[in-house]
């Protein structure tokens, strides 16, 4: 099973809403994957993001909206006639069975005959790296081998669509790094269009084509890493991914002063009054002053490649920024020193 | 702190001293007296295995064993064939009707066996009531309270949502899912109902004889009337097989979960 072999599939949701009596989970969702594509879904606890991958898989049935696979209506396709491989946040392993047989599982079902089926757990044992553990049970393997068991057991079936909740959510950090890298090269390697499920935002960063944001039941904004990092439409999405000061200031017209200069505002047009300005700890410039700066250094920590400085300003705002190291290494806790923003515009929210 | 130990483990041991001649004396002693007894010659005088010969000589003695045991395994298998799907369908979509079921359960303990017995018997089909499968039926009302006990906690303690969505998600039917993963994986709380409605079913006395059939039961007292030693035989016989059967299914269940490969 490799790339060449198989097609893959594009997956469409059109204005999906899904309602539990008064709470509305989802609140007309668009959202396209292209073949191949990894598509991550962020936002935070209770957006929506299990329910739009649960009714994808046929395990929840929207209120209303479309769902096609390849341009063919699947709202009233059962889940078993589905062909979607899900891996699931809890460990979903069946318990009497072995690693080979889970993985056999849903062939058998498909009534793939026995040599076939052999050929195919060998594969994805390869595929997982977990040759050594196929007559193991569940029980019996990490956190971590289970849900790259799940992963093989999802893919052995060639599914038209991988879909993944938080599958890493219950590993612990190194874990979930090195099999985050592995899914994507997976994910990579056969060519398989995925949908992932996240509150990580370091997680979607890293290994998806493209993140979308949720909130309330929506998509915020749905871009490649580089532009929700650095060009985020809004500022839930500026908040949601990535680091970002608060930065007090006045704001008049559609500029806000920020240590003295004057910035565009980007969003809300004609705010006036007390707003935070939203600038990442990157686009903030720290040096050193002879004279009194507009700020004090708390701390520097060494990051290796770059270092964070944390100050505080005279009017009391801690400050986060990022230098490089080696343009950072003359500054010391308690030096006064001066802040600038190097941004063209800036995004701001009301306080 | 030293001496404070020493008192819980002596209260302990008083506890179990007690407990164990507590035990002795209601429970092992009667069965050991009892046991001797019924190889005692009639009139006293030395020992022989004549009351079981007597036992096994008696017209009825294998018929009742036979249908005893046949309406227990048919009632054992109906009981788990009915409850398994209904609990999976009830703990699977968390449905408002599970207490309404729960009480229809219970109610089997609560009814005079009596109302049961002839109410039950005018609700079936006639072509039932004339033969002794009519108890089975019965055998499994009474089993259900502890049938559904059993298979709700057994199902309670398995991620039955995730498993059931996991083996839908992977092409499996309603079917295959039942069979291939929630009976393998919520097997002990199904051997324990089998074995419960089993044992109530082989003991079951009252509604047999209000219904006028014979099993190892009813016929049991209809025996003992002729002869003392005999019915002494019979309930060391009795107790004996009881034992052998549990014996026999905690064996089963062990390898099973052996099989199954979960730690005890
Ligand atoms: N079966 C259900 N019955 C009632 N409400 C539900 C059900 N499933 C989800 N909800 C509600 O729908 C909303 C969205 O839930 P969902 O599980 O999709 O969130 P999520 O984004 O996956 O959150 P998390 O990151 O915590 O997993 C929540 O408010 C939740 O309470
Ligand atoms: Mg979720």
């Amino acid at each position: 099973m490799n790339k060449k072999d198989r097609v893959s599939s594009t997956l469409e949701l059109r204005g999906v809403s899904r309602n539990f009596g008064p709470v509305t989970a989802l609140d007309g969702l668009d959202l396209v994957v292209a073949p191949g594509e990894l598509v991550a879904l962020l936002g935070p606890s209770g957006c929506g993001k299990t329910t739009a991958l649960r009714i994808v898989a046929g395990l929840e049935v929207a209120t209303s909206g479309e769902l096609f696979v390849n341009g063919e209506r699947y709202n009233e396709v059962a889940a078993n006639a589905r062909d979607m491989g899900m891996v699931f946040q809890s460990y979903s392993l069946f318990p009497n069975l072995n690693v080979s047989e889970n993985i056999e599982y849903g062939l058998r079902a498909r009534k793939i005959g026995s040599a076939q089926r052999a050929k195919r757990v060998a594969e994805m044992l390869e595929l997982v790296a977990l040759e050594s553990k196929a007559k193991s049970f569940p029980h019996q393997l990490s956190g971590g081998q289970q849900q790259r068991v799940a992963l093989a057991r999802a893919l052995a079936i060639e599914p038209r669509v991988l879909l993944l909740d938080e599958p890493l959510s219950a590993l612990d950090a190194q874990v979930r790094s090195q099999i985050r890298d592995e899914i994507r090269r997976i994910q990579l390697e056969l060519g398989i269009t995925t949908l992932f499920v996240t509150h990580d935002q370091e997680e979607a960063l890293t290994i998806s084509d493209r993140v979308g944001v949720m909130s309330n039941g929506r998509l915020e904004q749905i871009d490649i890493p580089d532009v929700l990092y650095n060009n985020p439409v809004s500022t839930f999405v500026a908040n949601f991914v990535g680091t970002m000061n608060h930065i007090p200031t006045i704001a008049s017209g559609d500029t806000v002063d920020i240590f003295g200069k004057k910035i565009r505002v980007k969003n809300s047009k004609g705010v006036n009054g007390s707003v935070s300005a939203l600038v990442r700890p990157e686009s903030i410039e720290v040096t050193r002053t002879s004279g009194s700066g507009n700020a004090k250094i708390i701390t520097r920590s060494f990051l290796g490649a770059s270092s964070q400085i944390i100050c505080q300003t005279a009017e009391g705002a801690v400050i986060q920024a990022l230098m490089p190291s080696h343009e950072s290494g003359d500054l010391h806790p308690g030096e006064d020193v001066t802040l600038n923003v190097t941004l063209n515009e800036v995004l701001v929210s009301h306080v | 702190m030293a001496s404070n130990l020493r008192n819980s483990s002596l209260q302990k041991w008083s506890i179990i001293i007690f407990a164990s001649l507590l035990g002795f004396t209601l429970f092992i002693l009667p069965v050991i007296a009892s046991s001797i007894y019924s190889f005692q010659k009639p009139g006293g005088k030395g020992y022989s295995f004549i009351s079981y010969t007597w036992l096994l000589h008696q017209a009825g003695f294998f018929p009742s064993v036979g249908t005893s045991l046949k309406l227990a395994v048919l009632a054992g298998i109906l009981n788990i064939s009915l409850m398994v799907p209904t609990m999976v369908y009830l703990n699977f979509t968390g449905q408002k009707l599970k207490p309404l079921v729960d009480f229809i359960c219970i109610l089997p303990l609560v009814i005079p066996v009596v109302s049961l017995a002839i109410g039950a018997q005018n609700a079936m089909p006639s072509f039932l009531q004339n033969t002794q499968y009519e108890l089975v039926f019965f055998f499994v009302i009474i089993g259900l309270p502890f049938t559904y006990r059993t298979l709700d906690t057994a199902l309670q303690a398995i991620s039955l949502k995730t498993l059931v969505e996991a083996s839908r998600s992977l092409g499996a039917s309603w079917i295959r899912t039942i069979i291939r993963v929630i009976v393998p994986a919520i097997r002990g709380g199904i051997t324990g109902a089998l074995f419960l409605t089993f044992a109530l079913s082989i003991g079951e006395y009252t509604i047999t004889s209000l219904l006028h059939w014979e099993t190892f039961p009813t016929w049991t007292v209809v025996a003992s009337q002729q002869n003392i030693l005999g019915a002494i035989a019979l309930s060391v016989f009795s107790f004996v097989s009881a034992i052998a059967l549990l014996a026999t299914v905690a064996l089963f269940s062990k390898k099973g979960a052996r099989q199954v490969g979960v730690d005890q």
